[in-house]
């Protein structure tokens, strides 16, 4: 009877007892390996730009403003919390967080800014040797990307442009 | 004197329905979510959520606004009207002024009322949503008119304090045609009460809501609340029709079990609800078509006396 | 040798035609030919030796060879392989045969060459925009090297319309979408409609197209396009992952480890499953029965925790890099899965019987959106759409990858090719994927997660991947190239194929069943839309009919 397999199901969901949370009043915990927000530890942080360039987003720049300081920035707004950046790094001075909640009225408020002393190896100027072909370095030399307007200059276009200079600075092509 | 008590009786019925109704829209609401395992919306949310809409702009959308403005004042207007013709614990207050024809006719007005609102929006879904309301109305609104008339075929008259107090089972012997409608009636509920599975008529996951597609602010407010007056108003003809029994107790405790079996009625359509899917046009109407011949049978058998 | 075998077949018929063929494994060939024979060696491979339509690709060889190049795929399931059969175009005139009228399943494809590759498919039987927004110019083709990645074209005309067919006499037009609260994503679907009961349908869609293809061939690197490819869908990311990786493997005949190779079939069986779960309550959803959507729901949320304990995430599992996987299953994670799946096993055996027994929901779901077997095959149809017409078809078994060779399991397949059919599929693949994540979890062994790459990826390598999504069979075509990017990648959404037979699907059916039956195919359009244009900074309002809500702006800010 149609009737009594209704009330059968009724039952079956009234026994399931009442499963939703009274979000946000009733916060539901992360797990460990949970990928948050990544936080840049600068003491740790050597300044080799692995996080950048392995940053499928493209969200964190590099400046070099003089010989001795480099600038690294995450902006955070496109940021899909892959954590490239936190595997990649020599030093594991990339920590994901289990912080999620990051709403913010301003954008500003989930920029990182790392400002870094480099002393550079007098004769490569290299920092480590990458484990794998596949996450060189393939940008060498001094870095421009262009942090007022929070852009990262591309190489490509370049490339495609057969222009080996951006803005006047001379790069390498890749 | 008179008119003193058909007014005082009138101001009752509509502000028992204007109270209550979104009660039973919340705890429809409620109950619906504990089958569904979660918390639910605050009992009193349909009151905020009036209110809430009652503030916003009244904004000009559709083909012709002052026709749907017109149509969203209809629609409560009717069902008060008809609130005021019902039984609700004492005589229906309205009742030397109008008799069953004029029930069935506000009862038709009520649903004109819908039609009116889709087509004067104009848009696509909204002529849809109306066109199934119209195949659905065709086919449902005789059950009602039958009912009664079975009634006053049992009682001799068309008036309405003798018709709507359980006139369906004044027969002399047993009353099969009564327990025919009876039947008939609580499979037909869900629909007369534009409730699943036969909201066909505004069919949120296929039309987009139908007839009430360019209602906004004041406007939707007042179509809305009269779709939770029509809950109320319903179960309460049911009441008024099906089972009496306990309204004719002096006021207040009449007035209390009428309400009370009210709200029975409402857990049952809410019950039905929470545990069956939506039916397709055409299958509803067949269905519709089924419960009409029963009640047919019903009203012969009632003028044969049984 | 089943590659040989073919390859033989095809050189006793076509012979001078064919240039060069590669066999870098007995499950897949490559072929190259002639352009001239294409169309008859299509319909050979398509109808004679009865293969299965895949995709056909188009991409821009000329820095490389000097040609444009055209790709047909098609599977041979009963034997295991995967062919493609490819054509070098000249650069300066770009055309090639169309298939469509051989092999109808191409319709789609070939639109797709001409709008971004702007080679013309002669004789297509609908040569109509498909992808590029309407305003596009007609000379800008994205995918082409010389066209760059961020390009917002000169010659952008935001009012000109899209030329939609007229209705059929006595019809009136319904416009679905692209607004619709049953549809996740933006798609419009024009019907035309007598009544109640639908005549005919036009599809216009394309509106989530984002761009990721260009992005791998331009911007991104081998290992930031798994992030970008899981980002396609926003319920089957892992497949687009994991094939991508597999392509990129198969390409470069690098091997990842073992115990690799369980872990990705364990986290795409946990998303078959919360698919699955999720599209029940769906379905039901669809037809208004809202207590047992909430109820799938319910019963998938502890899916979902498990998945987020494994990866650090719902959906997002980041699962994939090449040449292995990034995270381990620890042991205390293995035994709350074998926990979590006891548990959802019990419940949705209950859940199950309910369904099975509803004569209200099977009512709305019997007979409705047919699909007879002769389309299934026309259309190319895959996954539980063709598996619940009776067509046994499943790349888990007959394309075998990552550990799915190790494990046993059935091929669930129901007659009927109805909607409710589908629902019965997918209910009972649960049950499979259950047994397969067991069955992975028993063999698996201690090892490592990753292939130590110590040389660069050799450039200009083919590899095909064929993957099954929850949908159906997700396709990936990739080219390997220079600066540790692809030189191509092509991704065949499963929804890609099964969009394509909606019109013939809902014919003649009445209009309340257009949206379970379009629902029932589990429509994922981000994942058929997966190419980007342009950003478009246009803030005109486009009304399609009167009656349809505007879709206010199409800007994406920068």
């Amino acid at each position: 009877m149609s009737v009594l397999s209704k009330c059968r199901e009724a039952l079956l969901c009234l026994r399931a007892g009442r499963v939703t949370l009274p979000y946000p009043a009733q916060p539901r915990p992360t797990p460990p390996r949970f990928r948050g927000r990544p936080i840049f530890n600068a003491a740790k942080c050597i300044g080799c730009a692995g996080c950048a360039n392995n940053c499928p987003a493209r969200e964190i720049l590099v400046v070099d403003l003089c010989q001795e300081i480099r600038v690294i920035q995450y902006l955070g707004r496109r940021c899909t919390f892959c954590g490239r950046c936190a595997e990649v790094c020599p030093e594991k001075a990339i920590t994901m967080s289990r912080d999620f909640e990051t709403a913010t009225p301003q954008i500003r408020d989930l920029r990182q800014r790392l400002d870094l002393f480099m002393s550079t190896c007098q004769r490569c100027g290299r920092c480590f040797q990458a484990p794998s072909p596949l996450e060189q370095l393939k940008l060498k030399g001094y870095r421009f990307d262009d942090v007022e307007h929070e852009r990262w200059i591309f190489r490509s276009k370049a490339f495609l442009d057969s222009d080996a200079t951006v803005d006047d600075i001379p790069i390498e092509l890749d | 004197m008179n008119l003193l008590w058909t007014i005082l009786g009138s101001a009752l019925n509509v502000a028992a329905v204007v109270l209550l109704a979104p009660l039973a829209e919340g705890v429809l609401r409620k109950i619906t979510a504990r089958i569904q395992s979660r918390q639910g919306p605050p009992l009193l949310q349909p009151y905020y959520d009036l209110l809430k809409l009652l503030g916003k702009e009244d904004l000009e959308s559709g083909e012709c606004p002052r026709v749907q403005r017109f149509a969203a004042c209809l629609a409560p207007t009717a069902i008060l009207a008809v609130a005021t013709f019902l039984p609700m614990g004492f005589a229906a207050p309205m009742h030397a002024h109008g008799d069953v024809i004029l029930l069935v006719y506000l009862l038709t007005l009520v649903g004109i009322s819908t039609l009116l609102a889709g087509l004067a929006a104009g848009s696509a879904y909204s002529l849809l949503g109306i066109s199934r309301e119209m195949m659905t109305m065709i086919t449902l609104e005789p059950l009602f008119a039958v009912a009664l008339i079975a009634g006053a075929v049992h009682t001799r008259s068309f008036h309405l304090d003798t018709v709507l107090h359980g006139s369906v089972y004044a027969t002399p012997g047993v009353p099969w045609s009564g327990f025919l409608l009876l039947g008939v009636f609580l499979l037909a509920l869900p629909a007369f009460v534009q409730r699943v599975p036969f909201d066909v008529a505004e069919a949120e996951t296929e039309i987009m809501e139908g007839a009430l597609m360019e209602y906004s602010g004041p406007k939707l407010a007042l179509i809305k609340f009269a779709q939770m007056a029509k809950l109320v108003t319903y179960c309460g003809l049911f009441v008024a029709l099906f089972a009496p029994w306990g309204s004719h107790l002096v006021f207040p405790v009449g007035w209390l079990v009428f309400w009370l079996k009210v709200f029975l009625l409402v857990l049952l359509v809410t019950f039905v609800a929470a545990t069956h899917a939506r039916y397709r046009v055409d299958q509803a109407i067949r269905y519709f078509a089924l419960l009409l011949g029963a009640a047919c049978v019903a009203l012969v058998l009632a003028s044969l006396g049984h | 040798m089943i590659a040989r075998e073919t390859l033989n077949a095809l050189k006793t018929r076509f012979g001078p035609a064919l240039i060069r063929a590669d066999l870098p494994a007995d499950n897949r060939l490559f072929v190259w030919v002639l352009p001239e024979v294409v169309r008859d060696l299509s319909r050979y491979v398509f109808r004679d030796l009865d293969a299965r339509y895949v995709i056909s690709i188009g991409a821009d060889d000329r820095p490389f060879s000097g040609n444009y190049l055209v790709a047909h795929n098609f599977a041979f399931d009963r034997d295991h392989l995967l062919a493609s059969l490819l054509v070098h175009l000249p650069p300066d005139a770009p055309r090639i045969d169309s298939i469509t009228d051989v092999v109808p399943a191409a319709n789609w494809a070939e639109r797709e060459i001409r709008d971004l590759l702007g080679i013309e498919p002669v004789g297509h039987v609908q040569p109509k925009r498909l992808v590029l927004p309407d305003g596009w110019p007609d000379d800008v083709h994205p995918l082409r090297k010389d066209v760059p990645w961020n390009i917002a074209p000169a010659g952008f005309d935001p009012s000109r319309d899209y030329p939609f067919d007229p209705p059929p006499p006595g019809c009136t037009v319904v416009p679905f979408g692209p607004f619709h609260p049953t549809l996740d994503e933006p798609a419009h679907f024009r019907l035309f409609v007598e009544g109640e009961v639908v005549r005919g349908c036009e599809y216009r869609g394309f509106m989530v197209h984002r761009g990721i293809e260009k992005l791998a061939e331009s911007v991104l690197t081998y290992n930031e396009v798994p992030m970008a490819a899981e980002r396609i869908c926003g319920i089957c990311g892992c497949v687009h992952n994991v094939a991508y990786a597999q392509a990129v493997e198969s390409a470069a005949a690098i091997q990842a480890p073992p115990r690799a190779e369980y872990i990705r079939t364990i986290m795409l069986e946990i998303e078959r499953l919360h698919s699955h779960l999720l599209w029940v309550g769906l379905a039901c959803h669809i037809v208004g029965f809202d207590t047992l959507f909430m109820q799938s729901f319910r019963i998938r949320e502890p899916v979902m925790w498990i998945a987020e304990k494994i990866s650090g995430n719902r959906k997002t599992y980041a699962l994939c890099v090449i040449g292995g996987v990034r995270w381990d299953l620890t042991p205390d994670l293995q035994s709350e899965l074998r926990q979590v799946l006891d548990r959802l096993e019990s419940e949705w055996q209950t859940a199950v019987a309910a369904i099975r027994n509803d004569r209200n929901l099977q009512r709305r779901t019997r007979d409705v959106g047919v699909t007879p077997p002769a389309l299934v095959k026309d259309a190319a149809l895959i996954g539980p759409v063709a598996r619940a017409a009776g067509v046994d078809i499943d790349c888990r078994r007959d394309h075998p990858y990552a550990a799915y060779d190790r494990v046993a399991f059935d091929v669930v397949t129901h007659q009927g090719g109805d909607v409710w059919g589908r629902v019965v599929v997918r209910m009972l693949e649960v049950f499979e994927s259950i047994r397969i994540i067991r069955q992975c979890l028993d063999k698996m062994e201690p090892g490592p997660i990753q292939l130590s790459i110590t040389d660069d990826l050799p450039a200009g390598r083919l590899g095909l991947s064929s993957v099954e999504a929850p949908r159906g069979e997700s396709h990936h075509f990739v080219v390997t190239g220079e600066n540790q990017r692809p030189r191509r990648w092509r991704v065949r959404a499963p929804t890609y194929q099964n969009l394509q037979a909606i019109p013939a699907m809902i014919r003649d059916q009445q209009l309340a069943d257009m949206t379970i039956a379009l629902g029932s195919i589990d429509p994922c359009f981000s994942c058929t839309d997966r190419m980007e244009t342009i950003d478009i900074r246009s803030g005109t309002a486009r009304t399609w009919t009167q009656a349809e809500l505007l879709a206010q702006t199409r800007a994406r800010p920068e």
